[in-house]
């Protein structure tokens, strides 16, 4: 099944506050946790790192990163992270 | 049905809607000048207005994860390379249309704990935290907007936000994280070390118990250690990041190895150079991020206008990340990016940008000779700094951000002063800065103006032109108090009369010393003035008079912990001289226990999480290479005793004098049981308020009229009148002089700081009802001059009189808010009445005075309709507020202080 993206997961969402945010593509307030549109462009995110490991705990997991290995979290954006890279 | 306490003052011939020197107008009158801001800086203020006050855990993790790693490295080497990583790894968000960029956090108001300093509260909501992070909410918009009325505040928990401390939301994809971090803290953070150490006191059970009664407000170690202060943007200004790196890395290489003549700490000059070199590095990265951001959006943008201004931003920050700015806008970034980046750096609260327009002088001199920019254009940026400085927010506790600062961050910006030679220092820049005020108001920066008689009559008049905006500033700060305040104070660290010309207003009206800084623009050289001295209000945090004086009626008891707090006195009290000395008894125990727990949180603050890149800031870190942990800067004895309830306690004491001891109206004994029955009202808490106006009398309880009235029409504060005023003179002459028996962590001495903040109203709830009349559990008298609501009766001038019955410059500082109808001041005779009011009082001695300009009936109707008013201000104390982000009890106490319907 094709997974559902929210406009906070987007590269383009500029994050007013928790709530809410400004589409750069679309120039308009969204809501953070509405559905992306189909100009999404997917966000760095530890969960879409190829070094990240979920944890059996909710809305936790693990960078394997070898230079420095840590607990991180799902949603942790990593536009500056060094060691991300796009999970294959 | 049960009387109100306005009813009752009525019948006693008080109101607390006392109105003195005439009657308004029968309609409400809305302020008389009102601008609007260019279409830029209104769309960045509305989108401010509509933005909630969000938390992240960036910083936090990035920080602890680094932190963590680094267990056996040299303290301040440990935290300098966390405060790179740190900064290193910020997300760096542009909103369109900002001509001025970056911010504390990703969000448009973003900030986040740091749980280095304190970790406790995320340990003891935990388990409660965590549920709600579990709990995957709804997301529909209707929940979001209920969050309007409040402001920007997150109260309580909705769709995917948790609410943190009633006033952060965070996203809770972030808080089981956030949680982990602050759990690696426990133990190592400064308030459980500091905790640890404290207890080691000997009378440490004293301060437990002056804590829980509230007769003091909160410790400052661990809650906001520095701030208050006046910031210097000099260095970067002059050498740019890659130039002070070098001459770190020089000073380095100098130091290594070497003690210099200094065996105790002379070595650390090498630590502290490596650390410098890391923190810069780190917040160089931070603005070439935001660059790389600019780039990204210039490249995706399809409007010609946006790009260029995204290409302008790119181009701007990476000139800035290197070199000394070139022109008026790239100095006002850098100086931006300076004040966040200094706010990152630690829990800061009244972080001062100071004489911000004299510091921008040179580029704004040389940019309009050239044509380089217009005034209009000038105009706009100082528009949009000040939406930027409105956003920042301060992540502390429930109890300091609510209770004490009422969301308020104390940007302070001084105006005007002297020259080093005497000169009036104003000039065409600061005037756009007051212009920028007025078209765009916003309740950051505020702004100061440091009066002196030498001060054009062209600036004075810009200056109560934006205070009849109704907007709170600017504040007036007398210049000759302020510097022989400095000159007695700062003296033995060597201080001089031109040096104290260069003093600017750090945090509400904290009279912070700075230095002259010789800057070389194109050739052309300046002095610009900068912060040099520590933290100036750090220390002794609040001190509620009346409440001592409460425990000195009742034998060291309070009554509402039931808590011994001070050793029984067991003294009857046969002469008011008796009970006036016990008070300072009590008082002077509690600064003795609060100065040597205070001592030692600082000292452990500085010694795991010294402030390293706002030390290399300030004169003479660098040129020493100490830092703050070091007495690196200039000014050092900087700790002081702050006192709440001033005016309550002195008008208690004169009813005391008068009823008891004089006039034998009624016992001791029957005097503490009306305390202690509330004059026959109900308790606050049975109303369920606080506040002023809500007060309730219990059904048939008449027993305590004849006293309260009394009480209400004893001798009060703020009429001329010597009984009382000679009250004020003996505390202030003893208080200002016994703070300098306490020694600060520094070998320095304490000294006074009488302002209240919003500790009046937390303050007033936790003390019994006071002899003055004072209902239990409501408000004191804000700030340390102002009268008590509706007891100023003779008008200003006698009121004046009553302030500078004692000599303001023996304090730090003192406060005086007076509110005024706007009708009073209409019209250019209306302001140069104003003016000559303000005048008459700094010619007095008088140091601060500043003005609500409000028709009290529209707060009123802001009150019951808050969704309309969403852009009010108010002036509390030593800040301006949105109406609608503080709470009911200041509300009530704003509304209630005396209107002055003529000056």
């Amino acid at each position: 099944m094709e997974q559902k993206y929210k406009n906070l997961d987007c590269r383009n969402y500029a994050p007013v506050d928790v709530a809410k945010g400004i589409c750069h593509v679309r120039k308009e307030m969204v809501a953070a946790d509405g559905e992306a549109c189909e100009r999404f462009e997917k966000m760095p995110k530890c969960k879409h790192c190829a070094n990240y490991t979920p944890r059996e705990e909710k809305l936790l997991g693990d960078c394997e990163a070898p230079e420095d290995p840590h607990m991180t979290y799902p949603d942790l954006i990593a536009t500056t992270c060094e060691w991300f890279s796009w999970k294959k | 049905m049960s009387k109100k306490l306005s009813q009752v003052l009525e019948e006693s011939g008080i109101s607390l809607d006392y109105q003195a020197g005439g009657i308004p107008p029968e309609e409400t009158t809305d302020r008389e000048i009102k601008r609007e801001p260019t279409p830029r800086a209104s769309r960045l203020r509305d989108l401010y207005y509509q933005t909630l006050s969000s938390a992240t855990n960036e910083f936090p993790y990035w920080y602890t994860r680094k932190y963590m790693g680094l267990d056996s490295e040299i303290p301040v080497v440990r935290r300098a390379l966390a405060l790179k990583c740190a900064f290193s790894h910020l997300t760096p968000t542009i909103f369109p249309g900002e001509l001025i960029v970056m911010g504390k956090a990703n969000y448009y108001r973003g900030s986040f704990p740091m749980p280095w300093l304190s970790e406790g509260y995320y340990m003891a909501k935990e388990d409660e935290l965590y549920q709600a992070a579990l709990e995957r909410g709804s997301t529909s918009s209707d929940e979001v907007s209920e969050f309007g009325s409040g402001g920007g505040n997150v109260t309580k928990n909705f769709g995917n936000v948790v609410s943190i401390a009633g006033k952060f939301g965070i996203r809770r994809e972030e808080l089981p994280a956030l949680l982990k971090v602050a759990r690696a803290w426990v133990g190592k953070s400064v308030d459980d070390l500091g905790h640890k150490y404290e207890q080691m006191v000997p009378e440490y059970g004293i301060k437990e118990a002056v804590m829980k009664s509230m007769v003091c407000m909160f410790d400052s170690g661990y809650t906001l250690p520095q701030g208050r202060e006046v910031i210097n943007y000099y260095y970067l200004l002059q050498h740019g990041f890659d130039g002070l790196i070098e001459i770190a890395e020089k000073k380095k290489d100098e130091a290594a190895g070497r003690a210099g003549g200094d065996g105790m700490v002379g070595m650390n000059r090498l630590y502290n150079y490596e650390a410098a070199i890391h923190v810069l590095e780190g917040i160089r990265k931070w603005i070439l991020n935001y660059a790389e951001e600019a780039e990204r959006l210039e490249a995706m943008e399809e409007d010609a206008v946006q790009k260029k201004e995204y290409n302008d931003i790119k181009e701007c920050l990476n000139w800035i990340a290197h070199h000394p700015p070139r022109t008026f806008r790239e100095a006002l970034q850098l100086c931006w990016t300076i004040h966040v980046a200094v706010l990152n750096e630690d829990a800061i609260s009244g972080l001062s940008p100071g004489r911000l327009g004299q510091v921008l002088y040179p580029w704004f001199e040389q940019d309009i000779e050239s044509g380089r920019i217009t005034e209009a254009e000038v105009l706009e940026l100082l528009e949009c700094l000040r939406v930027k400085f409105t956003c920042l927010d301060c992540f502390a506790s429930m109890g300091v951000v609510g209770g004490v600062l009422s969301g308020n961050t104390f940007n302070n910006l001084s105006l005007g002063g002297l020259t080093p030679e005497g000169a009036p220092a104003s000039n065409r820049l600061e005037e756009l800065i007051i212009d920028a005020a007025i078209s765009c108001v916003t309740t950051q920066p505020t702004l100061s103006v440091l009066y002196d008689d030498k001060l054009p009559e062209r600036f004075m008049l810009k200056a109560i032109e934006c205070v009849k905006t109704g907007t709170g500033y600017p504040a007036f700060m007398n210049n000759r108090v302020a510097m022989e305040f400095l000159l007695k104070h700062y003296g033995p660290e060597g201080m001089n009369v031109e040096e104290s010309r260069a003093f600017a207003i750090g945090g509400c009206l904290e009279t912070s010393p700075c230095s002259w800084m010789p800057l070389e623009l194109n050739g052309k050289k300046y002095l610009i003035p900068g912060g040099s001295g520590q933290p100036t209000s750090v220390g002794i945090h609040f001190i509620s008079l009346p409440k001592i004086l409460e425990l000195a009626l009742f034998n060291g008891l309070d009554h509402r912990t039931s808590l011994q707090v001070f050793p029984p006195h067991n003294k009857k009290f046969e002469t008011y001289d008796e009970l006036f000395e016990q008070v300072k008894t009590y008082f002077a125990k509690a600064v003795e226990v609060l100065s040597l727990t205070n001592n030692i949180q600082h000292d452990v603050w500085r010694k795991n999480n010294m402030a390293i890149f706002n030390s290399i800031l300030k004169p003479d870190c660098l040129e020493k290479g100490h830092l703050i942990n070091e007495m690196g800067y200039r000014y050092n004895a900087t700790h002081n005793v702050e006192t709440c309830g001033n005016i309550n306690m002195v008008n208690s004491l004169a009813s005391l004098k008068k009823l008891v001891y004089q006039d034998k109206e009624f016992t001791l004994e029957e005097f503490k049981e009306a305390l202690q029955e509330n004059f026959g009202f109900k308790t606050a808490a049975e109303v369920g308020s606080y506040s002023l106006a809500d007060q309730e009398k219990k059904e048939n309880a008449d027993r305590y009229d004849r006293i309260h009235f009394l009480c209400l029409t004893a001798p009060k504060y703020g009429n001329d009148d010597p009984y009382v005023d000679s009250i004020l003179k003996e505390w202030e002459n003893w208080f200002c002089a016994m703070c300098y028996d306490h020694e600060s962590l520094n070998a320095k001495p304490y000294y006074p700081c009488q302002i209240s903040v919003s500790t009046h109203a937390p303050m007033g709830a936790a003390t019994l009802a006071t002899p003055d009349g004072r209902l239990s559990g409501t408000t004191f008298a804000d700030g340390s001059m102002s009268a008590y609501p509706g007891t100023d009766r003779n008008g200003p001038y006698a009121l004046f009189t009553s302030a500078t019955c004692w000599d303001h410059s023996n304090s730090q500082n003192s406060q005086m808010n007076l509110k005024i109808h706007p009708s009073a001041i209409q019209g250019i005779e209306g302001a140069r009445k104003l003016l000559e009011l303000t005048r008459a009082y700094m010619r007095k001695g008088g140091f601060h005075i500043q003005y609500n300009i409000v028709d009290s009936r529209m707060l009123r109707d802001a009150q019951r309709i808050p969704d309309r008013y969403r852009d009010l201000v108010v002036r509390v104390a030593g800040f301006t507020q949105y109406w609608v982000e503080i709470g009911k009890p200041i509300q009530d106490e704003v509304i209630a202080r005396t209107e002055y319907e003529g000056v």
